[in-house]
């Protein structure tokens, strides 16, 4: 069968591709350029020319053909773009899930199509279940350290029905071991951790040399006090305690950010925990459930799906957790398991 | 694998693969060496000089030995541009020039020489009279390709070189895709300044040649020893320039070659056209090797891909600027109402290897992957 394979030029898409090949599949591989790196070009990036060249290693080292293929464009438009508007707005975006959903699984559906690749295949840490009936299910990897189904809430049943996820029953620690097995080239090659797309981390001086601007206001206490002043809400993130220059006293965290005055206000670790959320944008990964029900939701990457009640709404859900939780972050995707199973997800509002 | 990508280089016959391994083994001393052995490797680059020259006819003597194709535009460009003094008006040139030339253009302008544009919509040339039009007593220079690299358009360099002569002012002319398609005498010619490159007309890439007017004034562009009358110092690989000159021996094979070239690139072209395609730069007269097509509903750089898949290579826009992903600038220039050709377009050219069947299998495969998506 002929199968699409995504290579980013990291670890895991090279090892998916080298046992992908080693079980008999004809492969066609594709890299896309999302972004430019400027000025230090730091390795790990999924978008520094050493990547696109690691990924072209790596599929001359198994021997099937690889293209590069230009999507800057779309990657401004649906991700970046987007991404500056949600921080100025007082949100935390979650531009790996725009970026999945919206650039890399559309595409490679629509290259697919046009190369004439029945499946799809990446190294998203993510399993695929198929029934007898055809029905397609998005399951949790089984590394839970590096679970990735987070990302792909929104990919539509037809489309999974076309993918495969090779790493998905598989540790880190086995894919690294499949790497040497297979001689795949750069198998210690290092995860990338930062943001593809801000190499160096400061987010806040991404968003103000792209848009041209900077901002000052008020960190603020929950009564209204001013307690301080901030170079930024875009540099500020829900649950946040690093950055907040108040000196002394009890630990702060940002409870909120405020766009309409500009404000970030801080309060006491016990003030982050919720026990809902809202959630907008939904997509759902079988047929819209018109019930309640009961299910896990992970409020961001890093979170452990956590016991909740989903109340479908239009458009979105309501979400009322068994516990609180802490730190829910407007801007984040919030996914919505049934155990191992993908169930859906949306944006919180 | 089928190759329809002789615009971007091609295949070595056994002659030239012959002469150079002959050079290899006899020849690799450097040929400014008074030795022995030196004077082997000296009396193979001079043969290869009258070789290339034969070619051209020109005399070996006004024959510059250069690497790339690239660099003997930028010794042209820059150096007549450069040699001039004080740079004093404006450069003359076209919208759909190889970037070689589009480059060295921009780097005179920076350094004082401006430049204006002669458009070529739809591929059909400006006229000699709209070329006298458009110089004035402030042209320092002009600098015109004779074949498109990326739609085959010929353009009547011969009259532009007589309407500069009339007005004294200097005419560089990129041959690099016209020598071995088209009949090619320097001195019939006229330029001042003609490129012809070894990697298009079956030798090796990497030289190519700089034929200039007597005693033309080049400002060099690399500095060091004496090669070449110091317009191009550095020593060269003699060997590769064995295999140039073995190529420029046998062009009039690759010459007589065109009818038939002609005729099979005609048939790629209805079969692209039954299939939705528009010809780029189909209104003018082009060179008998190449068809530049775009498809309604599909990206060039990805066509190219699913092409290859199937095994038919072909190139996006011109070789030296694909997988940058930037639209054909050229064919921007050409149809300025219809940029989506500059994104969809594919590149394919023949040459002496290309057989009928190969030509009908592409169109096959043509219709295999185009098929794959609804017309649009």
């Amino acid at each position: 069968m002929r199968v699409l394979i995504a290579l980013s030029g990291g670890v895991d898409s090279s090892v998916a591709a080298a046992l992908l090949a080693e079980q008999g599949h004809d492969l066609v591989g594709v890299t896309f350029h999302l972004w430019d790196a400027q000025g230090d070009n730091k390795v790990g990036r999924c978008c520094a020319p050493e990547d696109r060249d690691d990924a072209r290693r790596s599929a001359d080292h198994v021997g099937f053909p690889h293209y590069v293929i230009d999507e800057r464009q779309a990657f401004r438009d649906a991700v970046v773009e987007p991404f500056l508007d949600t921080y100025l707005a007082g949100s935390t975006p979650a531009p790996c899930v725009a970026c999945n959903q919206h650039v890399k699984v559309t595409r490679l559906v629509e290259l697919a199509d046009r190369f004439g690749c029945e499946r799809i295949a990446t190294g998203h840490y993510a399993r695929i279940e198929r029934d007898d009936d055809g029905t397609v299910r998005l399951l949790r990897g089984v590394d839970r350290g590096k679970d990735q189904s987070y990302f792909l809430y929104g990919v539509a049943p037809e489309v999974l029905a076309r993918m495969m996820f090779p790493l998905g029953d598989m540790t880190k620690q086995e894919t690294r071991v499949h790497g040497e097995r297979l001689n795949v080239p750069n198998a210690n090659k290092p995860d990338s951790q930062e943001l593809c797309f801000v190499p160096d981390g400061d987010i806040g001086g991404f968003v103000e040399r792209e848009r041209k601007l900077s901002q000052s206001g008020a960190i603020r206490d929950s009564d209204g006090s001013v307690l301080g002043e901030h170079k930024g809400i875009y540099r500020y993130t829900v649950g946040q305690r690093r950055g907040l220059k108040l000196g002394g006293g009890p630990a702060r965290y940002v409870l909120r950010v405020v766009q309409e005055d500009k404000s970030v206000v801080v309060g006491d670790e016990t003030a982050l925990f919720a026990d809902k959320l809202e959630a907008h944008s939904a997509a759902w990964c079988s047929a819209l459930p018109s019930e309640p029900f009961d299910a896990q939701v992970r409020v961001r990457y890093r979170a452990t799906p956590a016991a909740a009640r989903v109340f479908p709404a239009r458009d979105g859900f309501r979400v009322e957790f068994t516990a609180p939780q802490r730190a829910i972050t407007p801007g984040q995707a919030a996914v919505v398991y049934r155990g191992e199973e993908v169930v859906g997800g949306g944006i919180i509002a | 694998m089928i190759y329809l990508d002789h615009h971007a280089a091609t295949p070595l016959s056994a002659p030239v693969l012959e002469a150079m391994a002959h050079a290899h083994v006899h020849a690799w001393a450097n040929p400014e060496s008074v030795h022995g052995q030196g004077r082997l490797a000296r009396s193979a680059r001079e043969n290869a000089r009258g070789q290339v020259a034969r070619a051209i006819g020109a005399k070996p003597v006004d024959v510059v030995l250069a690497g790339t194709g690239t660099e003997a535009l930028n010794l042209a460009i820059l150096g007549l541009g450069r040699a001039r003094g004080k740079p004093a008006g404006y450069l003359l040139t076209t919208r759909i020039e190889h970037p070689a030339v589009t480059a060295s253009v921009a780097q005179l302008a920076r350094e004082g020489l401006p430049t204006r544009w002669l458009e070529v919509h739809e591929g059909v040339a400006f006229s000699p009279e709209q070329l006298r039009e458009a110089l004035t007593a402030e042209t320092a220079l002009v600098a015109i390709q004779w074949v498109n690299h990326e739609t085959g358009t010929i353009l009547p360099v011969a009259a532009y070189a007589e309407v500069c002569r009339e007005l004294a002012v200097p005419l560089v002319v990129d041959a690099s895709q016209a020598f071995g398609k088209l009949p090619l005498d320097v001195v019939a010619l006229g330029a001042s300044a003609v490129v012809v490159a070894s990697a298009k007309v079956g030798g090796p890439s990497g030289v190519s040649a700089l034929w200039h007017e007597r005693c033309t004034e080049l400002a060099p562009v690399m500095h060091g020893g004496a090669q070449e009358r110091g317009f191009r110092p550095g020593t060269p690989d003699v060997p590769t320039l064995a295999g140039f000159g073995a190529a420029a021996a046998r062009l009039g094979d690759r010459l007589a070659d065109m009818p038939r070239l002609s005729e099979l690139r005609d048939r790629i072209e209805q079969a692209a056209c039954a299939l939705g395609a528009r010809v780029n730069g189909g209104a003018g007269e082009r060179v008998a090797t190449v068809s530049n097509l775009s498809f309604p509903g599909w990206r060039g750089d990805v066509l190219v891909a699913a092409l290859d898949v199937e095994g038919l290579c072909v190139s996006a826009g011109a070789a030296c600027s694909s997988g940058l992903g930037a639209p054909s600038p050229v064919l921007l220039a050409m149809h300025p109402a219809e940029p989506w050709r500059a994104e969809s377009a594919i590149r394919v050219s023949l040459g002496p290897e290309t057989s009928q069947d190969e030509v009908a299998t592409a169109i096959q495969l043509l219709r295999k992957v185009v098929g794959r998506v609804a017309r649009t």
